[in-house]
């Protein structure tokens, strides 16, 4: 027969600059999302999760012009990355993921949760780096008013006052994002 | 409805409900209640609270990931316009490539060099396969002398099995099955120290399923062809699923499975229709033509026929556009229209020796001999197969196969020919390409 089925001729790849702009944008907008899934689909601990995301990302950074649908390429390379890690962790419970489309396929819910995430991390980059301190010791490291108190050498109600300052700034850069958004 | 809720106020609330006394609380319960702009809001604020102590909202700030990705893109991207520039020569002369030492140029050592290698053997193998094993073998060469941390996690792994499974391709047009097998294992080790290695894993499996379809094992064949295809769906690749299917129906049609063959070649013509590329219609098509012919649905396979054809005479490639000519003129053959297919299989077997096609000539040289069987041209015979004799030996083609051309002249000169002889010595043509080493058995009784 015609001996046609190896390889057909692959599609030049962009220039180098295109190449890593893409690669990066694809990076921000899809890391979060991977992570999720490896972590809320597979049960994988956040550290390992951010791993197996930059192996995919990695990898896929060396063949990315055979790939044609980013989005659905990366969603399968996380759930095969995360039951390799399963099943290299002796951890795997039946968590294969050879169906189609992949079990880990997020739904809606999901993905409205890492929109609005997405948002909030880009909103954080915004409000500059006290309140960006003050906020991550109040939410992620749970330190309340009194422990921060004495951190910051303040009174505990000037906590209060900075923690309502910081937020409302959060809030601007919330709504001059999404008016950004909706113009 | 009562005005809406200040954002500050609805910030305030979600954060922390008690901060607002009883009276208005209540008063904005009762509004957000109504309001579906304000009830957004405010569940955008309550759902940020509850965000906010995920760690994966700070990561992007707190974390040196996205940087170090950049990173990792911008050098690769350097190393490949380096290595574009120390490689020029050696595409322009591969020869020269061949005897590069690269252990002592240090200025080789790069991923870079490594890509660009492998990439450069797919390109070619198709066409020049020694040249794509000498890129490829300089690849992997490159590819070991790499220390294992040279990119972050582990991603010289993948230019080692990239590098290996080029080398498997060309072994595999250079039928040196055995080698193209080894290095395929060698592949799949590199692939083993990533996580997300299903791209490479995926093209492991079509290779090795070309390699045991080239071999006659088709079973085995078949079993990897299914891996690749299910490797590339599950990472959505459709194109290169396409491949594995198109080798399916290659298995399919070797193993007599015409029908089934043919359903499968619907499916890539219909896949090319859909994404509108006319390479995959036409190699579809063709294929399916021929399992038509097999099945005796001339008036299709014709049709067929002339569909590729239009679509290989725009965009080639050259070779593909003889074999449909080909197709074509055994279609007029079977069809019993033999002077048309005396005709048309002599024009194909000219354009197969001057692209240099020797035993895709010698073949079309089979057919042409049997429609000259038909119209009991004795002499006719005799003067193709002494042609395709002295064309194959220049050559410097395989003793076996100068054999059987050279029986089926003696065969013909002697008017013993028969169509017995013919698909005997058809079928060993076939098959001497890929086993060099097979000799060729005349059939018992083949001379009447």
């Amino acid at each position: 027969m015609q001996d046609t089925r190896r390889e057909a001729r692959r599609p030049s790849p962009p220039p180098p600059d295109e190449a890593v702009a893409a690669f990066e944008e694809a990076y921000l907008r899809y890391a979060p999302r991977l992570q999720r899934i490896a972590i809320r689909r597979f049960g994988i601990e956040p550290g390992d999760a951010e791993v197996l995301v930059q192996d995919v990302f990695t990898t896929y950074f060396q063949h990315a012009a055979d790939v044609q649908m980013l989005e659905p390429y990366l969603i399968g390379a996380i759930c095969n990355a995360s039951r390799n890690f399963l099943r290299r962790s002796s951890a795997s419970k039946a968590l294969f993921c050879g169906e189609q489309p992949c079990a880990a396929t997020p739904d809606d819910a999901l993905l409205n949760e890492l929109a609005r995430k997405t948002l909030l991390a880009k909103m954080l980059a915004r409000v500059g780096e006290p309140c960006r301190d003050l906020l991550r010791r109040f939410y992620v490291n749970g330190d309340g008013t009194e422990v921060l108190a004495r951190a910051f050498n303040i009174t505990r109600p000037a906590v209060k006052v900075k923690l309502f300052k910081c937020r409302q700034r959060a809030l601007e850069a919330y709504r001059s994002m999404t008016e950004k958004t909706n113009e | 409805m009562s005005e809406h809720i200040a954002y500050a106020e609805l910030s305030l609330f979600a954060h922390d409900k008690l901060a607002v006394g009883r009276e208005r609380r209540e008063e904005i319960e009762s509004h957000v209640a109504d309001c579906a702009e304000c009830g957004a809001t405010l569940d955008f604020h309550a759902a940020a609270e509850e965000d906010l102590g995920d760690l994966a909202v700070w990561r992007p700030i707190v974390g040196s990931t996205a940087a170090a990705m950049s990173a990792y893109a911008n050098q690769c991207a350097a190393e490949d316009a380096e290595a574009d520039w120390l490689l020029q020569e050696f595409f322009e002369k591969p020869r020269k490539a061949a005897v590069l030492n690269v252990r002592n140029l240090r200025k080789f050592h790069t991923g870079g060099v490594v890509r660009r290698l492998s990439a450069k053997a797919h390109e070619v193998v198709a066409s020049e396969p020694l040249d794509a094993l000498i890129f490829a073998d300089l690849a992997q060469a490159v590819a070991e002398l790499l220390p294992d941390d040279t990119y972050p996690n582990n991603a010289v792994y993948e230019l080692r099995g990239t590098a290996a499974k080029e080398r498997a391709n060309a072994l595999l047009r250079l039928a040196e099955f055995d080698e193209a097998l080894e290095a395929l294992e060698r592949a799949e080790r590199a692939y083993e120290h990533l996580w997300s290695s299903g791209y490479g894993l995926g093209a492991v499996e079509l290779v090795r399923g070309a390699v045991y379809y080239e071999r006659g094992e088709l079973r085995e064949a078949a079993k990897h062809a299914d891996l690749a295809e299910q490797l590339y769906a599950h990472l959505g690749l459709q194109r290169q699923r396409m491949k594995a299917v198109f080798l399916r129906g290659e298995i399919a049609y070797e193993s007599l499975d015409y029908a089934k063959s043919a359903a499968i070649m619907q499916q890539v013509m219909q896949f090319g229709e859909e994404i509108g590329d006319g390479s995959w219609v036409a190699r579809g098509s063709y294929c399916r033509a021929l399992c038509e012919l097999e099945l005796g649905n001339l008036g299709e396979a014709g049709e067929l026929f002339q569909n590729a054809l239009v679509i290989l005479r725009e965009i080639g490639p050259t070779e593909d556009r003889i074999s449909t000519e080909w197709g074509l003129a055994r279609v007029v053959l079977v069809g019993g229209n033999l002077s048309d297919a005396v005709r048309r299989l002599r024009d194909v077997t000219a354009a197969f020796e001057e692209i240099g096609r020797v035993m895709n000539a010698a073949l079309a040289g089979v057919d042409l001999a049997e429609a000259l069987l038909f119209l009991e041209r004795w002499d006719e015979i005799v003067k193709v197969a002494s042609h395709a004799f002295r064309v194959l030996k220049k050559a410097g083609h395989l003793t076996g196969a100068l054999t059987a051309l050279a029986y089926l002249k003696e065969a013909a000169a002697k008017r013993q020919l028969t169509p017995e002889t013919l698909r005997v010595v058809r079928a060993y043509l076939r098959r001497v390409e890929r086993e060099p080493d097979l000799l060729f058995a005349p059939p018992p009784g083949g001379e009447r």
